[in-house]
């Protein structure tokens, strides 16, 4: 399915030349495609994480550093079975006024819950993944961070993984 | 800017990429709002001392003393953003 | 980082609202909203949305065929927001 009519059109266009001329260098390009892996299993029996980078985290953990002019490379474990009222975010580049609402709508924890109470997914992994997405050292990012975070995801016995930025 | 960049310029002494990345971050990603943000945290500094109040210098200066510089430089960058939110003029909603 | 994921036999699938980012960064299956920054599962409350937001991506990760596929979905903001207000409203009208 593709996309025809303006409405379904990115709402901020030019959102990568503006992050990039605003922080060049900053942007991530790639040139070629990773081969997809296969499901090895149908999605009612596969355990399922989740990897953000809307700055999410539980209260009381270190909070992400919005602060520092390099950026934060750490990450957070957040249980899957946590309820968005455990839950803070710490960010300060995109809009929250949704998710301070309704968690959900960066971070949709209770619908995971829900969809894997009915049988959807097989089920979840013990803990998703958090950490912010500003990060000015695209190469330490790919070296440390996301690494850190594909081992976690592993070590967690995901099958499968879905991820969404800020 | 990449890492690269940055340290290229460290290394040359180019002074004005470096405060142009300060701005840039101080600023959402805009250099003239980084400008207006670094005058706007130290106004905001100013006006808490005019009155001359009490202060922890005790801690101020054993903080300066036994903290390592990169520490402390963090703590400038923290206390950058302290202030501006101080002001009640917060520009930093996430939107670009 | 999603790329990490696959490349270690676990697929992955992303929600993007940045098609030109999604376009550069080239992730193996991406799942693209017309939406707003911030509001990448739609809107407050709108539990129907969320999920089929959800639902629509995990049948991608199922359906996709080729690295790099991005699939759009049939809604647009103006659609999510009218039905999240009218969600609200009912919800205050209730209490």
């Amino acid at each position: 399915m593709t996309a025809h009519s303006d409405e379904t059109k990115q709402l901020r266009p030019g959102l990568w030349e503006t992050v990039n001329e605003r922080y060049p260098g900053s942007m991530i390009t790639k040139d070629d495609f990773v081969p997809l892996a296969p499901l090895r299993k149908p999605l009612s029996e596969s355990r399922l994480t989740f990897v953000s980078s809307a700055g999410v985290q539980p209260k009381g953990t270190m909070p992400f550093d919005v602060v520092h002019p390099v950026g934060d490379y750490s990450f957070r474990r957040v249980p899957s079975t946590s309820n968005p009222s455990d839950l803070e975010i710490h960010q300060i580049k995109y809009p929250t006024h949704g998710a301070v609402n309704d968690l959900n709508v960066i971070f949709p924890i209770e619908r995971w819950q829900e969809l894997a109470a009915e049988g959807v997914i097989g089920g979840l992994t013990p803990n998703f993944f958090s950490f912010i997405g500003y990060n000015m050292d695209p190469e330490r990012l790919e070296r440390t961070l996301a690494e850190d975070i594909a081992e976690a995801v592993v070590a967690d016995g995901a099958d499968v993984a879905l991820l969404a930025p800020a | 800017m990449s890492l690269q960049y940055l340290k290229e310029a460290v290394a040359v002494g180019d002074t004005e990429k470096l405060i142009r990345y300060v701005r840039l971050h101080l600023g959402d990603g805009n250099e003239a709002a980084g400008r207006k943000e670094i005058d706007k945290a130290w106004v905001g500094a100013l006006k808490l001392l005019l009155d001359v109040p009490e202060t922890d210098r005790e801690f101020i200066l054993k903080t300066l003393a036994e903290r390592d510089a990169a520490t402390l430089a963090h703590l400038f960058f923290h206390l950058h953003f302290y202030l501006v939110q101080r002001s009640g003029e917060w520009i930093h909603d996430g939107t670009l | 980082m999603q790329r990490a994921i696959e490349h270690r036999g676990i697929p992955t699938v992303s929600v993007t609202v940045a098609l030109d980012i999604t376009e550069h960064s080239k992730p193996p299956r991406a799942v693209f909203v017309p939406f707003m920054m911030g509001h990448h599962f739609g809107v407050p409350y709108h539990r129907e949305l969320q999920r089929q937001i959800i639902l629509e991506a995990l049948d991608h990760l199922v359906k996709a065929e080729w690295s790099g596929e991005v699939r759009f979905l049939p809604i647009t903001w103006a659609q999510a927001r009218r039905e999240g207000k009218a969600i609200e409203e009912a919800a205050g009208r209730m209490t």
